[in-house]
């Protein structure tokens, strides 16, 4: 064993990291491989990696027609409607709790709970409210996402050292100009972060915002799937969705480094 | 030096800079957890009439910065400050930050996503300084005095590709670039090394030559009140009180010789003194040399 083994300081290489993420990639590829080819588990209940393969292949294209890319698009756009009424709603929000500390006083026991409360539990009030078409679902995706991001960003606004904001009082600064020249661009890495958290958990919640009356988007078509235990549909689906999720997550941490390229040698 | 009149050094006296900064009888108490009372400040009365650089000496923790932050400065958050006494600048009373008085603190509070020369322009962006100077006024402003603290050349530089020296003249620079009538400085070089330190120390005596204001500037170091000012007030601590106040002549900046001639020494002592009199035990000095 390498001596550097257990040491936290010490982390492999990039081409070591990559190296090492395949293999445990192939590992688990290996293992259900085994699974299903000595036919140890049926495919009723593990379909086969090929199997699942060839769905992905019969769903990218079929009949002339594509149902992922069509799915993809629609997710992808009610997803990003979502996370433009988070944006726009949630940041300011977020922003004016942690400025001022009434605001943030009045409206934390509206938000705060629902963090932990069981966000899926409020779509049957939402399909009540809202019907079961677009509308509901994007107020979903937009609920169970701007309760993340709200406390997140209130966070980031006060865990600015007060002496930034004393710093531009003192200049003359009124206080929305300390907030705006002094503290905001402090934070804004923090609430880049917190945007990044939000997006992930619309991902998450897109399958469940897409189970009632979809008609289109990568959530019905497990869910179709599903009822016609097409299992290396649901598979494949469910891989897209990571894959996608991955992507956004990855397409943000570029931009947040490419903004704030200060933040990391503070 | 530049030629434009604008940036050519102001008379001491009559002119612009003239100021008056009184503090009356200023009593400062505490809350502590206990639900008792500590006295900071025990009744000070101090007068600056002129410009000039004064330091206030006293250990750590001796009520210094209060004091300092009361002069038109930000004063601590959701306190009563002071607890009784007044503040006055030029006959008014003050109850805050005042516009003509800008501080400087030990940790210079620069925007890591701004470039130097944006750093020391800040305040710019604020109403009451577009109001108060246009735009080419301060352009001009800024691009002298990043000449005068040496930054020129670095001014499109972020403060992380700086070292903390040059992040304390970006601070610095931008306090002096409102050109104020009353600078007040908590330990400003306090967190530096001795070499950066004397470096600045000098930088500031060149600086006020420029353009001389009222420096009150706080500090623990017997060295440096004895390097820089032409006025030594030394507190006590707990509560603080005057213990010593006294005038140097001895031209700046000042020369190691003069710190080793027998009126230096002499000065030094009878602060050591003052110190461990009224303070013995309590918090903490430094004396470099």
């Amino acid at each position: 064993m390498r001596a550097d083994f257990w040491n936290p300081y010490v982390p492999p290489t990039p081409a070591a990291r990559r190296r090492l993420a395949l293999s445990s990639v192939a590992v688990i590829l290996g293992f259900w491989s085994i699974l299903s080819g000595f036919g140890l588990v049926g495919p009723n209940r593990l379909p086969a990696p090929w199997d699942v393969v060839s769905a992905f292949g019969y769903l990218a294209w079929h009949d002339g027609q594509s149902m992922l890319a069509t799915a993809t698009l629609w997710s992808v756009g009610r997803l990003f409607i979502a996370g433009l009424l988070v944006v726009a709603i949630g940041i300011p929000l977020g922003i004016a709790m942690g400025a001022a500390p009434r605001i943030n006083a009045a409206l934390s026991p509206l938000i705060d709970p629902f963090r932990s409360a069981p966000v899926v539990a409020l779509l049957p009030i939402l399909v009540m409210w809202l019907g079961i078409d677009e509308a509901m679902k994007i107020a979903f995706l937009f609920l169970g996402a701007v309760v993340y991001l709200i406390p997140m960003v209130r966070d980031a606004i006060q865990a600015v050292p007060q002496s930034h904001w004393i710093g531009a009082r003192d200049l003359g600064a009124t206080p929305w100009e300390c907030i705006r020249h002094a503290v905001l661009p402090m934070a804004m890495p923090r609430i880049a972060d917190a945007l990044i958290v939000a997006v992930s958990v619309m991902w998450t919640y897109i399958t469940v915002a897409e189970y009632v009356n979809a008609r289109v988007g990568l959530g019905q078509l497990i869910q179709n799937a599903r009822r016609f235990s097409a299992w290396d549909q649901v598979f494949a689906g469910i891989i897209v969705i990571i894959v996608l999720a991955l992507l956004t997550y990855q397409m943000m941490r570029y931009a947040k480094a490419r903004l704030f390229p200060w933040e990391t040698h503070q | 030096m530049s030629a434009s009149p604008s940036l050519s050094p102001a008379p001491a006296v009559g002119s612009d800079n003239a100021v008056s900064l009184t503090l009356t009888n200023i009593v400062q108490d505490y809350p502590t957890p206990d639900g008792g009372v500590t006295r900071v400040l025990g009744g000070i009365d101090l007068t600056f009439e002129r410009p000039g650089i004064n330091m206030l000496l006293g250990p750590s923790g001796s009520g210094k910065s209060t004091l300092l932050n009361m002069m038109g400065g930000m004063r601590p958050l959701n306190v009563v400050t002071p607890t009784s006494g007044m503040v006055s600048i030029d006959g008014q009373p003050c109850h805050g930050p005042h516009d003509d008085a800008v501080m400087v603190f030990q940790r210079y509070a620069n925007r890591p996503d701004l470039s130097v020369y944006d750093n020391v322009a800040l305040p710019f962006r604020f109403k009451l300084w577009q109001q108060r100077v246009a735009e080419s006024e301060w352009r001009a402003r800024v691009d002298h005095m990043l000449e005068a603290v040496g930054l020129a050349d670095k001014k499109a530089l972020h403060p992380a590709q700086l070292s903390g020296g040059q992040n304390q003249r970006v601070a610095l620079a931008r306090a002096l670039v409102l050109r104020p009538r009353i600078l007040l400085m908590d330990e400003p070089f306090g967190a530096l090394d001795a070499q950066t330190r004397e470096g600045m120390q000098h930088l500031l005596i060149k600086l006020y030559r420029e353009r001389p204001c009222l420096i009150v500037f706080v500090t623990h170091d017997v060295t440096e009140a004895l390097m820089l000012g032409d006025r030594v007030i030394v507190l006590s601590t707990q509560p603080a009180m005057v213990a010593d106040d006294f005038t140097l002549h001895a031209p700046r900046p000042r020369s190691l010789d003069w710190q080793r001639s027998p009126e230096a020494v002499q000065f030094s002592e009878r602060v050591l003194d003052q110190l461990h009199r009224v303070s013995a035990g309590k918090g903490s000095l430094r004396v470099t040399v």
